[in-house]
């Protein structure tokens, strides 16, 4: 394993494992593609978009609720990817550097729509699951989707980085372009208001309190 | 670094929960955190429901996108832009991240270049220089500028009203006076009134009714100028003390309007 150390981060506190579920092929791998689109091979363009479309557009599609801004933020990242490959120096994990980018591309996107009104800020929750019963994950999945929509798109980004694509905090500050510290402190916030939308998570005591043991 | 003390502890520990359920935190902090969860009954319930948290969002997709048509769109796009691969805009967006170097100016700046009506226009205009030479963009706004104003004049002229009075649309034959008489005037009553008054009919009545009438006494001969100003000066006198006419052409040395009258009945 190696340790994940931007030029920013002093902070040891995560690895860089990647987590079999990711999907993604071996840094070592990405690396690889990375140097050959550099020459530009358009095969390994391919490879390298394939490897990353799936999860790229689930993290957007879920933060956007729209696939078609989610494919354009995609092929955006992309087209850096394929214009800037020869800049790619190693400092980071592949996936952080794309990742970096796609979020760069997906914040403006957002921000972007949520001007023109046209990504929709859902009014209307589900029920929220009871705690009496255990509940499906699939129905927490669907309720966290809809909880996810009120949260600031700062906060939005972190949980998805980390829940949903598995990143380590150093990749995500790496990522989003801020302070170790800055990361948590947003995670800590979102997961606070989650817990309050969502009771099933939160218990009996709030989530604040109960981290002021 | 972990604090030593418990509420510093329980305190750091709280933030790295979310990396402790991914399996994402370093291996030392791992098991310090790992140690405190063990005997803290707030911190176990947390992490499990971080747990959770982890698990759901790993929910395989009920959709799948398949990347194809996406990829294909994207090599269109790559090869409708030029070969080579300097592109400010990409600098920016794969070199470190704006939000660390907090510059507002080059997020808006990245955030114009991707306007819609960029991407509509395709890929080219990125790759086009936002420089111009001065002299050419000062020559397009004048013509810019010549254009819009000569259309302007031609909506205002256009935009006039298309209608005419009796008073602007009298002519101005030398020697004639234009009148308008009542119009329930027999053709008995104006000769009569033509007779009493010194005048007679030289021009009309057009569609309008208007007439034109000279002095019947002679007017000193065309190069006598001011005698026939003082004949027209005289009949116009007469014509407006008559009732049966409506309006009398002002002279252009009187100062006398040319005010309508009210109809007065023929009979009166």
């Amino acid at each position: 394993m190696t340790s994940v150390r931007g030029p920013h981060h002093s902070e040891p506190t995560c690895s860089a494992a990647e987590p079999g579920w990711r999907g993604g092929a071996s840094p070592a791998r990405e690396a690889e593609l990375i140097a050959l689109i550099a020459k530009g091979d358009r095969r390994a363009f391919e490879e390298l978009y394939h490897l990353y479309h799936r999860r790229l557009a689930r993290f957007l599609t879920r933060l956007t609720r729209r696939y078609d801004v989610a494919e354009e933020v995609i092929n955006d990242t992309f087209w850096i990817v394929w214009r800037k490959a020869a800049d790619f120096r190693g400092d980071s994990q592949p996936s952080t550097w794309i990742l970096g980018i796609a979020y760069r591309r997906a914040r403006n996107a957002f921000r972007a729509s949520a001007r023109a009104g046209s990504i929709e800020n859902l009014d209307a929750h589900p029920p929220p699951p009871t705690s009496d019963e255990p509940m499906r994950r699939e129905e927490l999945r669907d309720w966290l989707v809809q909880a996810l929509s009120q949260l600031p798109v700062e906060q939005r980004l972190a949980v998805e980085l980390c829940y949903e694509l598995g990143y380590s905090c150093e990749e995500i500050s790496e990522i989003m372009g801020c302070p170790v510290n800055t990361v948590k402190t947003r995670l800590f916030h979102a997961r606070a208001k989650l817990q309050k939308l969502l009771p099933v998570l939160g218990g009996s005591a709030p989530s604040d309190e109960r981290g002021r043991k | 670094m972990i604090a030593s003390d418990d509420r510093g502890l329980h305190d750091e520990v709280w933030l790295l929960l979310p990396w402790l359920a991914n399996g994402r935190l370093g291996a030392a902090d791992r098991e310090r955190a790992e140690d405190h969860v063990r005997h803290c009954a707030a911190c176990k319930q947390e992490l499990a429901q971080q747990e959770l948290m982890c698990s759901a969002f790993a929910e395989p997709d009920r959709v799948i996108y398949a990347p194809g048509p996406s990829f294909r769109k994207l090599m269109e796009r790559i090869d409708a832009a030029p070969a080579d691969r300097m592109d400010p805009t990409a600098e920016d967006e794969a070199g470190q991240p704006a939000a660390r170097a907090g510059d507002r100016v080059t997020e808006l700046t990245t955030e114009l270049s991707k306007a819609p009506v960029t991407r509509v226009a395709g890929a080219r205009l990125d790759r086009m220089s936002l420089w111009r030479p001065p002299g050419l963009a000062w020559a397009a706004s004048f013509l810019l500028l010549f254009a819009v104003t000569g259309l302007l004049t031609t909506l205002y002229h256009w935009s006039a009203p298309v209608y005419s009075t009796h008073t602007d649309s009298a002519p101005t034959t030398p020697g004639v006076l234009h009148i308008a008489l009542d119009r329930r005037l027999t053709i008995g009553d104006v000769e009569e009134m033509m007779r009493a008054d010194g005048a007679r009919i030289v021009e009309g009545p057009g569609d309008t009714g208007i007439v034109g009438v000279t002095p019947t006494r002679p007017v000193n001969g065309p190069g006598t100028s001011a005698g026939m100003k003082q004949e027209l000066r005289a009949l116009s006198a007469r014509l407006r003390a008559d009732p049966r006419v409506l309006w009398v052409q002002p002279l252009a040395d009187s100062d006398t309007p040319a005010e309508p009258r009210v109809p007065v009945s023929p009979d009166r």
